[in-house]
């Protein structure tokens, strides 16, 4: 019931976000062709810039006339980041927003155990983020099938998309558990989104200078990098497994956490 | 068996004054008062019972089942209408009255018919509503489900004196079929008007437990006279705690039986009478103050 009311509740903006990143997606890959074509022209260009802007966004080890490479350097970028986003603001409303709102009084009123509402609200969070991916992968589709005679690999693909589905479900978790502990939506929000920018800006310094490279263990962008999973076809066991612990950790805390809490309005 | 049963309920908050040390039972089928100034704790205590917020310390059991434990099943039979109404903005009436009955399982047919006895219309969007609409929207949402406790914070604070009546008469139907009413007020003659027993409260603590009749007994009476131009102002009345002249308008306050204040009155040169309800404030000050 609490689960189906908040689809509904957020649907409005999980469309939005889906034409924004499905739309941005598709424009990206429209225009693989032509830019394709002026590849010789490109890696010109690109060897003009900086060795570390390059390095930067992972051009140095991703050829960018390739389309698998094109989508590491320039799609992924949008689906993890703005992914996260939308993750991080689902994830920081869901719960304290009740409280915000005061609206908490009604629902704790009801013949319901607050396991109950943390876990039909959880999974409003992981359907989402999965609708969103779900959209994104086939604004993907469509973007390799306009640029057809290039060569995709499904395996890469699936990959990409696994480890995007998983930064996105570790910022949601976050989030979630921020939202379970605070009682202002405000608070939650610029915290949360506060943890994926701030990630973002250390996997792009991390990338610039070799002095900074060990700050590419505080951030889940690293973990989840285009290019060694372009490269290696394959996601390294210890992020994954990094990951998979924030987010048991997150959802575990958040039942305590709830359970515990006490719920003035 | 009693329907609520509060031992020694305790609840201290970090900064604000809880509610300490609280003993009363409910009898099935009664309606009972809960009555003390604002931030005297009445809320706190109805939001533990609740299982909002856990004690302190202490215990308490609604129909024998234990409040933190047995929340979700207690809540099955409990109608809670909060002092302050907040539903979802985006919602109409009808569709959170709907979201609501099916928590209970109850039936949605009671919607309509609780809705029409109230005037309330169902189709307005919960943000448009004012005040004392979105009061009959909670009063709908705490009877819809026919609980066997219902809890009210303030209920009549924002409703119009016609809608009281209404609402008393809901609430008369209800203990009819067996409810039992536990509501808080901080309005004395609302809750000597309806209710069987009264716990009072104040500054956390419970003051006393007493019947109705008994604390109309100790009936306690603003009373402003003004008196014709030109008299003695200087009135010697039985019973009366507190006076203050101000010209030839003398302010009482009285505390004994009506009959023999009306009495009293009748032989003084009169221009004008009021008499009315006291504070809280002055009722604890000459009763309960040790």
């Amino acid at each position: 019931m609490i689960f189906m009311r908040e689809w509904k509740r957020n649907m409005k903006s999980l469309l939005v976000w889906i034409a924004v990143l499905g739309g941005l997606v598709l424009l990206t890959l429209s225009v693989f062709p032509q830019f394709a074509e002026q590849q010789k022209e490109m890696t010109k260009l690109i060897e003009s810039l900086p060795k570390s802007m390059v390095k930067a966004f992972g051009m140095d080890q991703l050829n960018i006339g390739d389309l698998m490479g094109y989508y590491g350097v320039r799609v992924y970028m949008m689906t993890t980041l703005l992914g996260s986003i939308y993750a991080a603001i689902l994830g920081a409303n869901i719960v304290a927003k009740e409280e915000s709102e005061k609206t908490i009084e009604f629902l704790l009123s009801k013949p319901l155990t607050r396991s109950r509402i943390i876990t039909e609200k959880w999974l409003v969070v992981v359907v989402n983020i999965f609708a969103l991916n779900a959209a994104a992968v086939l604004a993907s589709f469509f973007g390799f099938h306009i640029a057809k005679g290039y060569e995709v690999s499904i395996k890469t693909f699936v990959l990409l998309t696994t480890a995007t589905i998983l930064l996105h479900v570790t910022f949601g978790a976050v989030a979630f558990l921020l939202s379970t502990m605070m009682r202002k939506t405000r608070n939650t929000l610029s915290i949360s989104l506060g943890l994926v920018l701030v990630a973002y800006f250390l996997h792009v310094m991390a990338g610039i200078s070799e002095d900074l490279e060990f700050l590419k263990y505080f951030t889940p962008f690293k973990y989840v990098d285009a290019a060694p999973i372009i490269n290696n076809k394959q996601l390294e066991p210890l992020y994954v497994f990094i990951m998979a612990a924030v987010i048991l950790f997150s959802v575990v805390m958040s039942y305590v956490v709830y359970k515990k809490k006490d719920i003035v309005v | 068996m009693n329907v609520v049963d509060i031992r020694q309920l305790t609840k201290m908050y970090k900064k604000n004054r809880g509610i300490e040390d609280i003993t009363f039972s409910i009898e099935e089928g009664e309606i009972f008062g809960f009555i003390g100034p604002n931030g005297a704790g009445k809320s706190t205590t109805i939001r533990t019972l609740l299982n909002f917020i856990y004690p302190t310390s202490g215990s308490a059991t609604i129909f024998g089942k234990d409040i933190v434990k047995d929340a979700k099943e207690i809540r099955q039979h409990v109608g809670y209408l909060p002092s302050e109404i907040h539903y979802y903005d985006d919602m109409k009436v009808i569709d959170l009255l709907t979201y609501s009955a099916r928590f209970y399982k109850a039936n949605e047919q009671r919607i309509k018919t609780l809705a029409e006895r109230l005037d309330l219309d169902l189709h307005k969007k919960i943000e448009d509503l004012s005040f004392g609409n979105r009061k009959k929207v909670g009063i709908v949402q705490a009877l819809l489900h026919e609980p066997k406790l219902l809890i009210l914070d303030e209920p009549t604070n924002g409703l119009d004196p016609l809608m009281q009546n209404t609402f008393f008469e809901l609430l008369f139907e209800e203990r009819k079929k067996g409810a039992t009413i536990f509501f808080s007020s901080h309005i004395l003659s609302e809750v000597q008007k309806l209710c069987d027993r009264v716990a009072i409260i104040k500054e956390g603590k419970l003051v006393q437990v007493e019947t109705v009749e008994h604390l109309t007994k100790k009936n306690l009476k603003y009373v402003t006279v003004v008196l014709e131009q030109g008299t003695q102002p200087d009135v010697h009345l039985d019973g009366v705690v507190k006076k203050e002249v101000k010209g030839n308008e003398i302010t009482l306050l009285y505390k004994g039986d009506v009959k023999q204040l009306i009495h009293q009155l009748d032989r003084l040169p009169l221009k004008d009478v009021v008499i009315s309800e006291p504070t809280l404030e002055d009722i604890f000050l000459h009763y309960y103050e040790k």
